[in-house]
């Protein structure tokens, strides 16, 4: 069944994108992630103009990551105070990614540098979490001393607060600048950033894991409102018609997928998540460097 | 040929009065672009007082859509990626263009009667900022012809009787929303001896006409709505799918 997409003015086949939307949906249950990084790439290939991709990506993910924040916080799992932090940064990184994209737009260079930024981040998130996994099942009978707390430089910047659900007393600024980081690639490549956001905040941040799901859901939901705001308001690109389509699927898919991801060894999964997102980024630079048809192409304006 | 039959009735009117030297009519004269269009086509149809066709005179059909600027970009390879580069702008070409004739305009029409009446592509007024080389005219053409918003020819008009003569104008699902308008020529000896012009207007409706407009009008409420319907959404979505 065609549906026109008000906003992206084409006409798509509607069971495609609801399928699009549950196979992202799925592995993004699976692995436990957000899935914007797999859901934007996947518009772009259905040939959506990449300013819609990314902004209807980010509010999918919206969709996607509510009803996970509400039973975090009905179990008491968001640190608040760090999560009004995280999102202070995100939103000063947010509104500065809207920016750089309306400049790449008017330059006609959207499509390229979204692309360039997933090859960049993914190339190098994929290759982390290979290598990591894949050490950690190598090495999995040796087990490592585990450490409650490292002190380095961070630790030696001002402005100090309490967080007292995270049990830290550190800085503003590195949860500010890792809020903006995020904010920042929310905006331009229509991510909710998890998958950058849950190891900044363990390992650089040093917040506990019990809490860490939550406070990044919440940092997530509240970056990818003010993303879609902020597209809609500037860009003119958010297509709800889209969006809904692709939540209806991803919902219903995510159920399906972490059903099946509780029986993977947290390894395994890994290493398999990191192959998924080293193909993405693969793909993408294949695009890039690939000759293309035609050498002209033409845009209203 | 049942339209050849609806022609003849409708035209029949027309052909009692001997004194019009040229009737022309649409099939329509609004398009709604809903939700689920697909595309559309518009007959243009109409009668002549004089014989028309080999021997005869001859029929040129040329439609016209509303203004629009377009810019065409160029790939250059930087680093081994393609980046777009050098770009043209066309300032306020019509969005879609369509000529036809019962013959190609060129074989009926000088030269400077043709470019009066902007009858063929060769001759559309395409003034663009940017980038010179005459390469972007050219990728302009084409592209836009791909897209069937530019036509020339694509069908010829078909002749009836000798005196009726009909084309069928094809819409893409791209068209952009305006008004259209449609000149007939008859043709006769190297000039234009009668014309009728004719309009129609492309309308989007239903709810995808309402998003477009909320979205464009209001953009900060359509944002705002946007967030609250994901959220409902995704909300509604896991406790309809829990436990799968």
């Amino acid at each position: 069944m065609q549906v026109y997409l008000p906003i992206a003015e084409m006409s798509v086949d509607a069971f495609l994108l609801v399928g699009i939307g549950f196979g992202v949906g799925w592995l993004s249950g699976l692995f436990g992630v957000g899935g914007g990084f797999l859901l934007t790439p996947a518009l772009l290939l259905l040939g959506i103009p990449a300013p819609v991709a990314v902004a209807s990506g980010a509010n999918q993910v919206l969709g996607a990551s509510t009803s996970g924040m509400i039973a975090q916080s009905r179990r008491g799992n968001v640190d608040w105070v760090m999560g009004a932090v995280l999102v202070a940064g995100g939103l000063v990184g947010s509104v500065i990614g809207i920016q750089l994209f309306a400049f790449l737009r008017g330059a006609g260079l959207v499509d390229a540098v979204v692309s360039i930024f997933y090859v960049v981040v993914l190339g190098s998130v994929g290759s982390l979490m290979m290598m990591e996994s894949l050490r950690a099942i190598m090495r999995r009978r040796a087990e490592a001393p585990a450490r409650l707390h490292q002190h380095f430089w961070m630790h030696g910047l001002p402005f100090k607060i309490r967080f007292r659900k995270s049990r830290l007393f550190i800085s503003v600024i590195p949860p500010l600048l890792v809020g903006a980081g995020i904010g920042l690639l929310s905006a331009i490549m229509g991510v909710g950033g998890g998958f950058m956001l849950v190891p900044a905040m363990i390992y650089l941040l040093g917040i506990p894991t019990a809490v860490v799901i939550g406070t990044s859901l919440f940092q997530v939901v509240c970056v990818t409102s003010a993303v879609t705001i902020m597209s809609a308001w500037q860009l003119g690109s958010v297509d709800i018609v889209l969006t809904l389509l692709l939540l209806g699927g991803g919902v219903a898919g995510a159920q399906f997928g972490a059903q099946m991801g509780g029986r993977l060894r947290g390894e395994e999964t890994r290493a398999l998540l990191g192959l998924l997102v080293l193909s993405v980024a693969a793909m993408l630079f294949w695009g890039l460097i690939d000759t293309p048809e035609r050498v002209f192409n033409m845009g209203p304006g | 040929m049942r339209w050849l039959f609806a022609l003849l009735l409708f035209a029949a009117p027309a052909l009692a009065q001997p004194e019009e030297p040229l009737v022309a009519r649409l099939s329509q004269d609004r398009v709604e672009v809903s939700t689920t269009f697909d595309g559309a086509s518009i007959l243009v149809y109409g009668s002549t007082a004089q014989p028309i066709g080999p021997g005869g005179a001859e029929i040129l059909i040329v439609t016209r859509g509303p203004e629009q600027s377009f810019t065409v970009r160029r790939k250059v390879r930087v680093l081994g990626m393609w980046f777009n580069g050098p770009s043209a702008q066309f300032l306020d070409v019509p969005a879609f263009y369509s000529v036809a004739g019962t013959l190609p305009a060129w074989r009926l029409l000088p030269e400077a009667m043709r470019g009066a009446f902007s009858l063929g592509l060769d001759l559309l007024p395409m003034e663009s900022t940017g980038a010179r080389a005459p390469q972007f005219r050219a990728a302009l053409l084409e592209l836009k012809q791909q897209a069937g918003m530019w036509q020339e020819d694509a069908a010829p008009v078909e002749i009836g009787a000798n005196r009726l003569f009909s084309s069928r104008l094809p819409l893409p699902a791209t068209i952009p929303a305006g008004e259209y308008r449609v000149q007939v020529l008859l043709v006769e000896s190297r000039r234009v001896v009668a014309q009728r012009e004719m309009r129609f207007l492309v309308e989007r409706v239903g709810t995808a006409a309402t998003i477009a407009n909320v979205a464009r009008y209001q953009p900060l409420l359509y944002g705002v709505i946007c967030v609250l319907l994901a959220a409902l959404a995704g909300w509604l979505g896991s406790v309809v799918f829990r436990r799968g």
